[in-house]
């Protein structure tokens, strides 16, 4: 009862405390958080200033996520004190701290996707007139808001029809109407196109004006440059450093990340392209998707998808796989024309497809670790008369733990409750577990720490140089030019270029994937 | 490891277990009658109806589906044995064309929901009102009386019953012997049970109800694990309906309405879960059938109506499932070990939060 008067009294007081206020909005000091067997957060200290862009990175594991929980509320500290505005709070529940305008946009956005813009910013909150919803002022306010964030989008419009960007907009939106000063926001690009994030940080940048406090969590390092004023690195739940960002270099904050300066993002290739061809594709089609796709893949070779979301670079992968149909076009797979017609036929030659939704589709997440880390290959653990054996299995899913530093406290561990990037890791020893002779990684990195990008792409090189066919999809074009020896670059469904890796740029990529420059495929 | 899993699968089961030793007490100490061996095999009888059904409900659900058919598909299978064996037919030859048709009908709703992907539910409840008019339509309605008692040996038969003849001539009952239809659910429960837990086909009845999308992708055949988990269910739901008319002497075109709501009441006391596949387990399924078998034995044996045993046995559906819920909800917060964010999305804000830790 208390906390949420005194949560109102401060938002009554908010407008002329802000003149005599501290400059740190937030201040944690000395937080605490143990979950059983894992201490969680050793007593971290960190600030967040009024109009500022303060980015905490590190690795999966590192702490970011569940600081961010007990600043919204969702979690309570062990120890640990957390001061608004120079003021003690303790927040036990996410709706006190959001009271206190305390606001977190989540890596997966929750709307409700049939009802409108404004419906879903002033939801259970909507201006009554009567007993009535009085949409007039539903709309008025939700435009207000809109322009606020300086964003171009009619209230009355159905979040199902809006981009993943503009749905986040509706979210920032939402916190705004509930007088957020500190907002928290968790890989805001992990889905974004580059335009979008462009607009993105537009917007946050508007916000910052207003004085609002932004923490930015981020894996994407390469992006912080454009946005943020400090950084906060955490590491095995320690801080590590803050530091305004002008004061860092990217290496150092890596360095700090991950505790050792990491010589190269991206390991040296070993692997060399052979004339010989272990994918053709001649004129793939799948009707309002795709058309007329061709490209090979060669021996040895990594090859690279690239292009814009929504450009066909995923739906080429499925329909290859199997798991899309196609309408016309031909696949040879070692010199042989091959009719996939499900996963289960691409499987049996050989193909492997992982997925860049790896909660939709990549893992069961109700189930153990270890019956993941098998489902692709059951039949590699089951015995006669279709019993499992599960000594087999329990051997796999060590093997793997430890081959790619799957961080659980058993694999027998439901996945559901496994960090995002120990989940993808758990969805490449799927694949790994299947021995494959074409592998379509789509998005393999996306969400994963450092350290763990660069075993993968180790794991890469090093199929390619065992003579398996590498097709690495990724939105992230240092990826592209770090890793592979040819990219396909796509424009809304169709392959405006194949370009040699090595005699190319980012900007020429871009140029492709944008449509502003074609090859004669 | 192991046994901490197997700890967590045990504990799993807590809620129902709870509730069946908590009924067994209550009833053993209002009822002088009830803690008996006699009455122990009674209601194992009368649970094998409830038990048979779960078994096939079970392997449905846990793909995430329903089948809301068992309670006519029995009627129609059961029925039809007693009509073909009316007919002429020998016992065991109407008794297989009877499961037989048990699979048909299962494989019809399989069809419905994995070929014309229409919601399990409704695909059911199609094949519900079907089977039931199909049957009814051959017998004109009427129960086929007057069977030969060759078809009653599978549902009263029993195993290692002793009768002595008495020193006044009438036959005395020493042990009543092990009902074949209980026979038959303990061997079918442990065979299921070995299906689902230690068999790829059981794997990937799991992996398709824990995740339809990413089990397709990993080439489990998902179409076919579908089709055979109805196939399992009108499978039992035939047996069923062949032990049931067996035990009655009478092929009974009107038995079985709402049985699946038994059938289902026990998966979901047992843990299985309605809103979420890839949930649930044979041997929490045989604890909710005997939670519900012994409670209207229990409270048949206090006198209790039988209006009032409807009241009760919903309040103890409604009370094991809240319970088993919290304990779920518990044991998400404790193990979530990591920083990630996995777990939040079954913790809704609205739930003021306990944390365990504290």
């Amino acid at each position: 009862m208390s906390t949420s008067q005194a949560a109102q009294a401060e938002s009554r007081s908010g407008a002329h405390q802000a003149a005599t206020a501290p400059l740190e909005l937030l201040s944690l000091r000395g937080i605490v958080k143990r979950f059983p067997g894992v201490l969680a957060l050793a007593g971290v200290d960190f600030d967040l200033r009024r109009g500022e862009i303060h980015a905490l990175v590190g690795e999966n594991g590192a702490g970011k996520s569940t600081l961010m929980k007990i600043i919204a509320g969702m979690i309570q500290p062990d120890e640990g004190v957390i001061r608004l505005d120079g003021q003690v709070r303790r927040f036990q529940h996410v709706l006190e701290a959001q009271e206190a305008g305390i606001a977190f946009i989540h890596q997966e956005l929750c709307l409700a996707p049939h009802l409108s813009v404004a419906e879903n910013i002033f939801l259970a909150r909507e201006p009554m007139r009567g007993p009535f919803v009085d949409r007039t002022r539903l709309n008025a306010d939700a435009r207000v808001l809109l322009e606020r964030l300086r964003v171009d989008l009619s209230p009355g419009a159905p979040v199902k029809s809006l981009s993943v960007a503009q749905q986040q907009m509706v979210e920032i939106a939402k916190a705004l109407s509930l007088n957020a000063r500190v907002l928290i926001m968790d890989e805001p690009t992990s889905s974004l196109t580059e335009s979008e994030i462009d607009q993105l940080f537009l917007n946050i940048r508007a916000l910052r004006a207003q004085g609002v406090g932004i923490v930015y969590i981020s894996h994407r390092l390469g992006e912080l440059q454009r946005v943020v004023d400090r950084v906060t690195v955490f590491r095995d739940g320690k801080h590590v450093r803050t530091s305004d960002f002008a004061a860092i270099t990217l290496d150092e904050i890596i360095g700090a990340m991950v505790g050792r300066t990491l010589d190269q993002k991206f390991p040296r290739r070993t692997s060399r392209p052979t004339d010989e061809r272990i994918l053709e594709v001649q004129g793939l089609t799948r009707e309002g998707v795709f058309k007329d796709v061709s490209f090979d893949l060669r021996r040895g070779e990594i090859l690279g998808f690239a292009g814009l979301m929504g450009a066909g670079r995923t739906e080429v992968a499925r329909a290859i796989f199997g798991a899309d149909p196609t309408s016309s076009g031909t696949v040879r797979l070692f010199g042989q024309k091959v009719h996939i017609r499900s996963p289960h036929d691409a499987i049996r030659h050989g193909i492997a497809y992982l997925s860049e939704d790896r909660k939709g589709h990549g893992l069961a997440l109700e189930m153990q670790l270890s019956a993941n880390v098998t489902m692709a290959n059951v039949d590699a653990v089951t015995g006669r008369l279709g019993f499992l054996r599960f000594a087999d299995e329990v051997a796999a899913a060590e093997k793997y733990v430890k081959a790619l530093d799957i961080k659980t406290p058993s694999i027998f561990q439901i996945v559901k409750n496994l960090s995002g990037g120990n989940q993808q890791k758990v969805v490449i020893a799927k694949w790994l577990f299947r021995d494959s002779r074409l592998l379509f990684f789509d998005e393999p990195t996306r969400g994963i720490d450092v350290g763990a990008k660069l075993a993968i792409y180790q794991m890469l090189d090093r199929f390619a140089a065992q003579g398996i066919g590498v097709v690495l999809i990724t939105s992230e074009l240092p990826e592209v030019l770090g890793m592979t020896d040819r990219v396909v670059v796509f424009h809304e469904g169709r392959v405006t270029g194949v370009l040699e890796t090595g005699r190319s740029s980012q900007e020429e990529i871009i140029q492709f994937a944008a449509g502003r420059k074609t090859v004669a495929a | 490891m192991t046994m901490n899993e197997k700890r967590r699968d045990l504990i799993q089961k807590f809620a129902a277990l709870g509730s069946l030793s908590v009924l067994i007490t209550v009833f053993a100490l209002t009822s002088h009658a009830f803690f008996t061996t006699t009455n122990a095999l009674t209601v194992a009888l009368q649970v094998c109806t409830i038990a048979y059904l779960g078994l096939g409900m079970t392997v449905v659900i846990i793909t995430a589906g329903i089948d809301l058919s068992v309670g006519s598909v029995l009627a129609l299978g059961g029925t039809m044995a007693a009509v073909l064996i009316k007919g002429g037919m020998p016992v065991w030859a109407g008794m297989l064309v009877g499961l037989l048709l048990g699979c048909l009908a299962g494989l019809l709703n399989g069809l419905l929901v994995a070929q014309l992907r229409l919601p399990p539910f409704i695909a059911t409840l199609g094949m519900m009102g079907v089977a039931r008019g199909v049957i009814l339509q051959i017998t004109g309605g009427r129960a086929i009386a007057g069977m030969n008692q060759d078809f009653g040996v599978l549902g009263n038969g029993a195993l290692f019953k002793r009768v002595t003849i008495g020193a006044d001539g009438y036959p005395d009952i020493k042990f009543v012997g092990i009902p074949y239809p209980v026979i038959v659910m303990a061997v079918l429960a442990v065979v299921m049970s070995v299906v689902l837990s230690r068999t790829r086909f059981g794997r990937h009845v799991y992996a398709t109800g824990s995740n339809h999308e990413a089990a397709r992708l990993s080439g489990v055949n998902v179409y076919r694990i579908t089709l055979s988990a109805y196939v399992v269910s009108g499978f039992f739901a035939g047996l069923t309906g062949i032990v049931l008319m067996s035990r009655l002497v009478t092929g009974q075109p009107n038995e079985g309405i709402s049985y699946e709501l038994d059938a289902i009441a026990a998966a979901v006391i047992g843990g299985a879960s309605l809103t979420q596949g890839g949930i649930g387990t044979i041997s929490g399924t045989i604890i909710g059938a005997f939670v519900i078998g012994i409670l209207r034995n229990g409270l048949n044996m206090n006198g209790v109506s039988a209006f009032v045993q409807q009241i009760i046995i919903g309040v103890v559906i409604l009370l094991t499932v809240w319970i088993d819920q919290l304990r779920g909800k518990r044991a998400t917060r404790v193990r979530v070990f990591d920083e990630q964010k996995q777990v939040e999305h079954s913790d809704p804000p609205a739930v003021p939060s306990t944390d365990p830790v504290r």
